[in-house]
């Protein structure tokens, strides 16, 4: 996983509140095989993004030529809320995105994001309207996200301060995952699974029939 | 000498590795089940990762939620719908290309993951057991500790490390003593219970159910029980294992065998709390008070002894709950104050993870010999072998003498993920753990109740009293 440090990168404002999961992926995706090359990233956001007939809605930020390869996305209040659904994360991360930033997150879902490496840092929401502001006088605009000293640097050098769990920053700026992390404790796994396997040589183990 | 522990702790302390500066552990996983749902985003993820099944043969993949109960013999190319058949394809592959050990279409073995996982010896005591549903705790039953993971990310990590990372629960004995009164069962036992503490009235506990009631109940009630745990919102149900539980384990097919049977029982004697343990909570119920449960609303909660009336919203003071109650009656097209015995069904379902093994066929059977059901309905073995059990014993022949469909095993219209479905508006005494609003297809009417009050149900073509009938 790409470790997160130092990101500056073109931001889009979503000025929506209640971005539920359901809305960053629709449930008709949910049965989707994610492989490289058909991933979640078209179905991010899906239904703001294209009309019924798959035409992209003009009016929407995304679809605007300043904000392609944005990898920054500032959001409004909840954005992530509602199903624990992983995949949501996933279809974040396969649009290209690195990092959110808004006034709050869904719980399961800015864990989800960790996991993945990408950043939810939250922020007052007068400094999100004011990032908006900013990214609205110029389209295209880059914010930088200065991970190590937890620090915003808006487009007008405006520096916001956020707080993220040292655990959390940890992951991110190595750029590891739950696996990862357990793997560090590989030989205590070890060393435990032949203790138990010696003391208990009952316990059931299966083959492929 | 150490102080007193509970089952819980015993098994917990046994299987953790680390504990975390955060206060989570990182405990051993002996054993982990895996159904179709969501359990292809944790493959697809591992693959992109290139990562691998650390020790396979401590899992087992279950084809449970998506296959169809009726024409088996035409296999996935017989499944109409595309995505369902996707969905039961990738499980195939992932089991393959993962070397998992797997119970498809067409295992001898097949059924749902939690009436095999007892039925095949896998469950033990003291084993700590996972699997991505939430109704794992069914194997607590057999004195392990079984817990629920996510789909994705927490069964991936399953999958890659053999472990998994907890937050320790806290303990919550729940003592039933007494006997119960006649044509009151393990289904019954737990409605009440819910009924009683509420859908979110064991939040964040481990449960232990222990008095006379369950020391008396057979493996099959024991299992109906820790199922529903997940309904009063635990994810963790358990039950100290004992003489009926080494009964029901030795010969099974995993199961220990010869000298190993031996040292397992010494161990397995072990785990029961032991006297003056203490629990973070304990609630008592006394046996004597249940009667035959129906639900009437939208949440296992709400439910009630089938001689009970629907409730009026306009006499429940907590507005939240009067609320709750008007929206249930409005999707449930009940009118207050009416009689649950004079509520008219469509159809019935007897089967699932909750209510589908040998005991349950036997006890909705004992109601429909020599009767005829006035409504339509089937009947879906647990498992392949709970099937061959009934058929052995005569049953099928009992349910479609009296009109009912003999079906194959698996989930099926417990909440529909194979397209088995309610229509909009029918309403479905079943055997089944929830009756939330579209459990059942959207628009399903769902009355939840034990095999015999499903089996009265539908031979008088509304919600009966099995006593009465």
């Amino acid at each position: 996983m790409q470790p997160f440090t130092v990101l500056t990168a073109v931001a889009a404002p979503l000025e929506i509140a209640s971005v539920d999961t359901g809305m960053i992926l629709p449930g008709r995706y949910m049965r989707r095989h994610r492989r490289p090359g058909h991933d979640y990233g078209d179905a991010f956001l899906y239904d703001l993004r294209f009309d019924a007939t798959g035409g992209a809605r003009a009016d929407f930020v995304l679809n605007g030529p300043a904000y392609r390869g944005a990898e920054i996305l500032v959001t409004w209040r909840d954005f992530g809320c509602g199903s624990s659904r992983e995949g949501a994360a996933f279809a974040v991360m396969d649009f290209g995105l690195r990092a959110l930033v808004g006034p709050s997150f869904g719980e399961i879902f800015e864990v989800n994001c960790i996991q993945n490496g990408i950043l939810a840092a939250t922020l007052p929401e007068a400094a999100i309207q004011d990032l908006w502001r900013q990214l609205r006088a110029s389209p295209g605009a880059a914010i930088t996200i200065d991970l190590p000293n937890q620090s915003l640097i808006a487009p007008d050098r405006t520096v916001h301060a956020f707080d993220i769990s040292p655990l959390r920053k940890e992951r991110l700026m190595r750029g590891i995952d739950d696996i990862d992390v357990t793997l560090e404790y590989r030989d205590a796994i070890e060393s435990f699974e032949a203790k138990r396997r010696a003391a208990m040589p009952w316990l059931p183990t299966a083959q492929r029939e | 000498m150490s102080a007193p522990r509970t089952l819980f702790e015993k098994i917990w302390s046994d299987h953790v590795i680390v504990t975390s500066p955060q206060g989570e552990a990182m405990l051993y996983v002996d054993f982990n089940l895996i159904n179709e749902g969501q359990s292809f985003l944790a493959f697809d993820q591992l693959r992109l990762e290139g990562r691998i099944s650390r020790r396979p043969q401590q899992h087992l993949a279950v084809t449970d939620h998506y296959l169809p109960t009726v024409n088996r013999a035409s296999g996935t190319a017989g499944m109409a719908n595309p995505e369902i058949r996707r969905v039961v394809e990738m499980l195939d592959e992932n089991a393959r290309d993962f070397h998992l050990p797997h119970v498809g279409w067409f295992h001898r073995d097949q059924g749902i993951a939690h009436v095999i996982a007892p039925e095949l010896g896998i469950a033990q005591p003291g084993m700590l057991i996972t699997c991505n549903d939430s109704h794992t705790a069914t194997n607590g039953a057999c004195g392990a500790l079984a817990v629920p993971v996510g789909g994705g990310n927490q069964l991936r990590h399953v999958v890659a490390t053999q472990t998994v990372w907890l937050k320790k629960p806290k303990t919550l004995r729940m003592t039933i003593d007494g006997v119960l009164p006649a044509a009151v069962t393990a289904k019954d036992v737990i409605l009440s219970i819910i009924r009683d503490i509420g859908i979110g009235g064991a939040t964040g506990y481990a449960v232990e159910y222990s008095g006379s009631a369950i020391s008396a109940m057979s493996m099959e009630g024991r299992l109906t029980v820790c199922n529903m745990s997940i309904e009063a919102g635990a994810r963790i149900g358990m039950i100290a294992p004992d003489d009926v539980t080494y009964d029901f384990l030795a010969g099974r097919k995993f199961a220990p065998k010869g000298a190993d049977w031996n040292k397992a029982l010494a161990h397995w004697r072990t785990l029961p709390s032991d006297a003056g343990a203490t629990f973070d909570r304990e609630l008592s119920f006394d046996a004597a008070r249940f009667a035959p449960m129906v639900s009437w609303g939208t949440s296992p909660e709400d439910s009630a002894p089938i001689d009970d009336a629907v409730p009026d919203p306009a006499r429940i003071d907590d507005a939240d709950r009067r609320r709750h109650v008007e929206r249930a009656l409005d999707y449930m097209q009940l009118r207050p104050q009416t009689p649950l015995a004079e509520i008219a069904i469509d159809r019935v379902f007897i089967g699932s993870c909750t209510n589908s093994r040998i005991e349950d066929l036997r006890a909705a059977a004992a109601v429909l010999k020599g009767r005829r059901v006035t409504v339509r309905g089937m009947v879906s073995p647990g498992s392949s072998a709970v099937k061959r059990q009934a058929e052995a014993e005569g049953l099928d022949r009992i349910f479609t003498a009296a009109g009912l469909e003999w079906r194959d095993s698996g989930c099926s219209m417990c909440n529909g993920s194979n397209g088995e479905l309610i229509a909009p508006g029918e309403r479905c005494a079943s055997t089944t753990n929830r009756n939330y609003e579209g459990r059942q297809g959207r628009g399903a009417l769902t009355h939840i109740m034990s095999p015999a009050m499903v089996a009265a149900a539908a031979v008088a073509g509304r919600l009966t009293d099995v006593r009465r009938l």
